[in-house]
């Protein structure tokens, strides 16, 4: 258990370090603490335009294939028709494929209709990902809805639009949320896809931490720095969606 | 109203909600066919054509299965799937042992279990890229802390990532470093949705617990670590943002996995045709895969 956030910690505990320390022979483990990374870091407008864009992207894509993922999986969970199972297992699909074959097409695509460099085309790429995440999550948190509510609401009156607007949406609140966590985790964190298609306008943040390992020496206390904020996000959301991340593993529909 | 109109309304009321399902459904199956089934599909189309950067904008030559047949007389692709197959089964022995080792041993131990939970979810849920640049860091020959403590114990420094003998075997310590949280996670919720009857019975029978491990809990346990194994299986076989942070492939090549390879011909020499048709070679042997554990999952449930 220590040793599973000892990294993290070390790297936390780097980015506060003075540059001189960082390499000092024995390690020190009692210095001052500075905030010279973190200021060398967001010096220039670059790094929080950065910021910008990895919140963009990972929101724009997180809102999109959560909201089509509801309405997709409320669809499986509540009608029976031929083909359903099937549909669904083909969800499943694109998550076995290898994002390196995914981005080879995407690439020479974006690349024809001039959208290199561009964040609509790094939310197009993360949707492919994000969307069967959000349908096989959220098909759980939806099949626990148990179907009386909305007959009664649909007696009442209400279109099955309305009845899942009102009734299925706040009852699976905490499900959809912790998909939304998950999906935004994933863009937040994502790397490759990111790598090939974004360049100085839609870069996001993943990438800019590699940009600190220059031609002529690797900054350490900057790629600590820039590490650690981007760390930090995640393991919040993490932490409050552990429940439902944990859950969500039991049932074998979240990796 | 006559009657046959009458007739008529209800016909397309009820084609009408024989519809309703597809409403629905198929907004994000559009999205998806758009944006990942004709891609995937264009990419088939390329690994029988010539796409070379300076050359695309004029023409796109077919040349049948020359991508194909140069993939298999390549011997850097040959090695790098070896690599690939070494790595994945190297960690998921680790992993599945380990895994276990900690959901035994976290199904008994009671207090502060959600603690540790918490704890032990975070490497799986951490940036990738900020994984292998500490590790990096970690590794350092001159400067790492792993080295300067083995130092410390009269232990010889040791070449982490640069040396071809040992990088593989670094970059398996961070996969299991970074992925044995989700085995035990995973196999921690199967040790306890199981029946408490016959453990009860196996204790009264006087059954030894090693007993009880091999023929009572890992049958009951099946299908829970043939759904981890095909999501491990799966993950390590494309692995790429970490191995590419450590070694970006070296030494040697020794850790180029086939992610990293067809990276390397796709973005680096911009061979765009040759790496789809590594891709497609790949993703017949990810969904082979998949579908052989899927097979065996559904036969033991």
């Amino acid at each position: 258990m220590a040793l599973s956030i000892a990294p993290i910690l070390y790297l936390l505990l780097t980015s506060f370090k003075d540059p001189k320390l960082t390499f000092s022979i024995p390690p020190v483990w009692i210095f001052s603490p500075t905030l010279q990374n973190y200021r060398d870091v967001l010096a220039g407008t670059e790094f929080i335009k950065y910021i910008g864009n990895s919140l963009f992207v990972a929101l724009a894509s997180t809102f999109i294939a959560v909201s089509l993922g509801s309405l997709a999986a409320y669809g499986f969970s509540r009608f029976k028709f031929r083909g359903a199972f099937w549909l669904r297992m083909s969800v499943l699909i694109p998550q076995i494929l290898p994002p390196i074959a995914i981005i080879v097409p995407l690439y020479v695509l974006f690349n024809g209709m001039d959208l290199i460099d561009t964040k609509t085309a790094l939310v197009v790429s993360y949707l492919t990902f994000t969307i069967p995440l959000a349908v096989w999550m959220m098909i759980g948190f939806f099949e626990d809805v148990p179907a009386e509510l909305e007959e009664s609401a649909m007696i009442d009156g209400c279109t099955r639009l309305q009845a899942l607007i009102r009734i299925n949406l706040p009852i699976a609140a905490p499900g959809i949320v912790a998909t939304a966590i998950l999906c935004f985790i994933y863009c937040w964190n994502e790397f490759l896809y990111a790598a090939i298609l974004t360049g100085r306008v839609s870069r996001t943040l993943p990438v800019t931490i590699t940009s600190f390992m220059t031609n002529k020496a690797i900054l350490w206390g900057r790629i600590a720095a820039s590490g650690s904020m981007v760390l930090i996000p995640v393991l919040i959301f993490a932490l409050i969606a552990q429940r439902y991340l944990v859950r969500g593993l039991a049932r074998g529909s979240i990796k | 109203m006559t009657i046959s109109h009458q007739h008529q309304q209800n016909s397309i009321r009820a084609w009408l909600k024989k519809l309703e399902p597809a409403f629905y459904i198929s907004p994000a199956f559009i999205v998806l066919i758009v944006i990942l089934v004709y891609p995937l599909g264009y990419s088939f189309w390329l690994s029988f054509h010539k796409w070379t950067l300076r050359t695309f904008k004029t023409e796109i030559p077919f040349i049948g299965f020359q991508n194909y047949s140069d993939l298999f007389a390549n011997q850097e692709f040959l090695s790098s799937l070896k690599i690939t197959v070494t790595f994945v089964i190297a960690a998921l022995i680790i992993e599945f042992s380990l895994g276990m080792f900690l959901a035994l041993l976290l199904n008994h131990e009671l207090k502060g279990k959600g603690i540790i939970r918490s704890v032990i979810l975070l490497p799986m849920m951490c940036t990738n890229v900020v994984i292998g640049l500490t590790w990096r860091l970690l590794f350092n020959y001159e400067y790492g802390i792993i080295n300067y403590y083995l130092s410390t114990i009269n232990f010889p420094r040791i070449e982490w990532l640069s040396s071809p003998d040992v990088a593989l075997i670094s970059v398996i310590i961070v996969d299991v470093w970074n992925t044995t949280s989700f085995v035990t996670l995973m196999l921690l919720a199967g040790l306890q949705s199981m029946p408490e009857e016959p453990f009860e019975a196996a204790r009264i029978d006087g059954a030894s617990s090693l007993q009880t491990f091999l023929y009572l809990t890992l049958p009951l346990l099946k299908s829970t670590i043939l759904v981890a194994l095909l999501w491990r299986v799966i993950d390590t076989f494309r692995i790429f943002d970490v191995v590419y942070l450590l070694t970006a492939g070296g030494p040697a090549r020794v850790t180029e996995t086939v992610s990293i390879y067809i990276y390397k011909y796709g973005f680096q020499s911009f061979n765009l045709g040759y790496a789809s048709a590594a891709s497609y070679f790949m993703i017949v042997i990810l969904l082979a895969s998949a579908g052989f554990l899927a097979r065996a999952l559904g036969r033991s449930d």
